[in-house]
């Protein structure tokens, strides 16, 4: 999922303090689990705003709120409060953002939060990073752990020198990835694949921005 | 005789380090060049080492030449992708620089520009390969060039890496990968650098011991706990302590200069690399110890 916290609210209120009644929308995939816009969180942005003197006319979780068409045909029941709002805020992750900047061309659309990355919730709200979208996936190759994103250098062929008692010399909380990957395969009886096996330099062109892909067209291909 | 040639004479090989250093003023590295000239096989350039910002190695390995020293390029993958990479090497090529040391670099966090995008487009494996392809006249991309470039192309190897298996497979494929000679991280206990080298024999490389001199105790201790791959046995730790404040330096260079000779003697390796990290100075000096002028 992509994993967002929150902005600094004083940071927040630089930002929007022009503006004084506001809409809130939250979504109920990623940013409700990484508690940053789901229904506690759109409460209590609501009560923090007003606080500071100001208005919201109204607030509603998305049920996914990247997904454009999906969440314009939700917003059609708070067209009025969206009406009399002079800003929307948005409680998810960039790409929802965006996506309330396409509904309304007109309007002031904020976000609450920062992106961070796509990740895995190993814990309650605890997130780790996994998977870098790098546009073409080689964890086949490397017992199913990407060093392309565990590894600060994001190294294909094996440890570097700074792979300290096993841990990372970038990151000293963190298990070295190609420690890592090297107990997989050596598990999986896979470590003559691993010796024998050099992963060419990556295809960076896979990850030109900004990306777009139509699965519905490469279906009827 | 070229540093290629000696490698392949079967002599005991000894190569150092320069530091390019922040700043123009470059009168103390000239002078540690005059003191290193015609005593070393080759001298290796570091390349913006330990990720801090200084004079790039390929403008100090033409002065190193104007000198008389034969340079090792490092190249990092830290800070260059694979078309800044690939065209100074050709630069480097151009400038009558003939050995490169392919590796990966440091972080950028462990420099001084800690909010520099590291750039690790390639990596220390995948640069060999590049080496490779470009002494046989073709790019990564497989366009072919117009003239070839002719490097000796290097690789480093930490033989105390804990867990070391991982290591030594990557060693393997940085053989596999065109790497002709290896310059290993400090080592400091032999037997066990003897045992890195029976699993290195196995494959047709050269292999430079390296060396980084302990100034004190304290060094040791540090090296211990802060730089993973470096293992400083107690029994040198309490050598240098009793040698007292004064001497452990004198100590320091003592206990370098025995591990070359048993080296040399007992042929384990190919030769030895003496980083001075900033005692440039001092190289001549150990190197005299060990039988070596």
């Amino acid at each position: 999922m992509i994993i967002s916290k929150k902005k600094d609210f004083r940071h927040l209120m630089d930002n929007i303090g022009r503006y004084n009644n506001f809409f809130l929308i939250g979504c109920s995939e990623c940013a409700s689990l990484c508690g940053t816009g789901g229904e506690p969180e759109i409460k209590e942005l609501t009560e923090a705003l007003k606080a500071q003197g100001k208005s919201v006319s109204g607030g509603f979780v998305a049920k996914t709120g990247c997904q454009v068409l999906g969440t314009k045909v939700e917003l059609k029941k708070f067209k009025n409060e969206v009406d009399s709002a002079d800003c929307i805020l948005i409680m998810s992750c960039g790409a929802g953002t965006q996506a309330a900047v396409e509904l309304y061309e007109d309007k002031a659309v904020y976000p609450t939060n920062d992106s961070l990355f796509l990740g895995n919730m190993t814990r309650f709200q605890m997130f780790d990073e996994r998977c870098s979208l790098c546009g073409e996936c080689i964890i086949d190759m490397t017992g199913g752990i990407c060093p392309v994103t565990t590894c600060p250098k994001g190294l294909l062929n094996g440890p570097c020198g700074g792979c300290n008692d096993g841990n990372c010399e970038v990151s000293p909380d963190i298990k070295c990835a190609w420690v890592k990957i090297y107990e997989r395969m050596k598990r999986l009886d896979r470590l003559q694949e691993l010796c024998e096996t050099t992963i060419e330099a990556k295809d960076w062109s896979k990850a030109q921005k900004p990306r777009n892909h139509y699965a519905k067209e490469e279906k009827k291909k | 005789m070229s540093f290629r040639d000696i490698l392949n004479s079967g002599k005991f090989v000894v190569t150092a380090e320069v530091g390019p250093q922040k700043g123009t003023d470059i009168k103390e590295m000239h002078h540690h060049m005059e003191l290193l000239k015609g005593k070393l096989d080759a001298v290796n350039v570091t390349d913006n080492q330990s990720a801090v910002m200084r004079i790039c190695s390929l403008a100090v390995c033409k002065i190193a030449m104007e000198h008389g020293l034969e340079p090792i390029l490092q190249m990092t993958c830290r800070d260059r992708n694979r078309i800044a990479l690939q065209s100074d090497l050709l630069g480097a090529s151009v400038l009558g620089i003939k050995n490169v040391l392919c590796m990966t670099g440091d972080h950028v966090t462990a420099g001084d520009h800690k909010s520099a995008k590291p750039v690790y487009d390639i990596e220390s494996v995948q640069l060999l390969k590049a080496v490779d392809g470009l002494n046989n006249g073709r790019d990564m991309s497989g366009n072919e060039m117009k003239g070839p470039t002719d490097f000796l192309q290097g690789a480093v190897v930490t033989p105390e890496a804990n867990p070391i298996e991982p290591q030594l497979i990557k060693f393997g494929k940085k053989v596999k990968a065109g790497a002709k000679f290896f310059q290993t991280q400090a080592i400091y206990d032999i037997d066990k650098f003897k045992e890195f080298m029976r699993h290195a024999r196995k494959f047709p490389v050269k292999v430079l011991a390296g060396f980084v001199v302990l100034k004190s105790a304290g060094m040791a201790n540090f090296l211990n706990n802060n730089v993973p791959g470096i293992r400083v046995p107690q029994s040198l730790i309490d050598e240098l302590k009793a040698a007292g404040k004064e001497k452990a330096l004198e100590t320091g260079m003592d206990i370098t200069a025995r591990h070359i000779r048993q080296l040399k003697e007992e042929k384990i390796c190919d030769g030895v690399h003496i980083m001075a990290i900033g005692m440039e100075d001092k190289v001549p000096v150990i190197m005299g110890k060990a039988g070596l002028l």
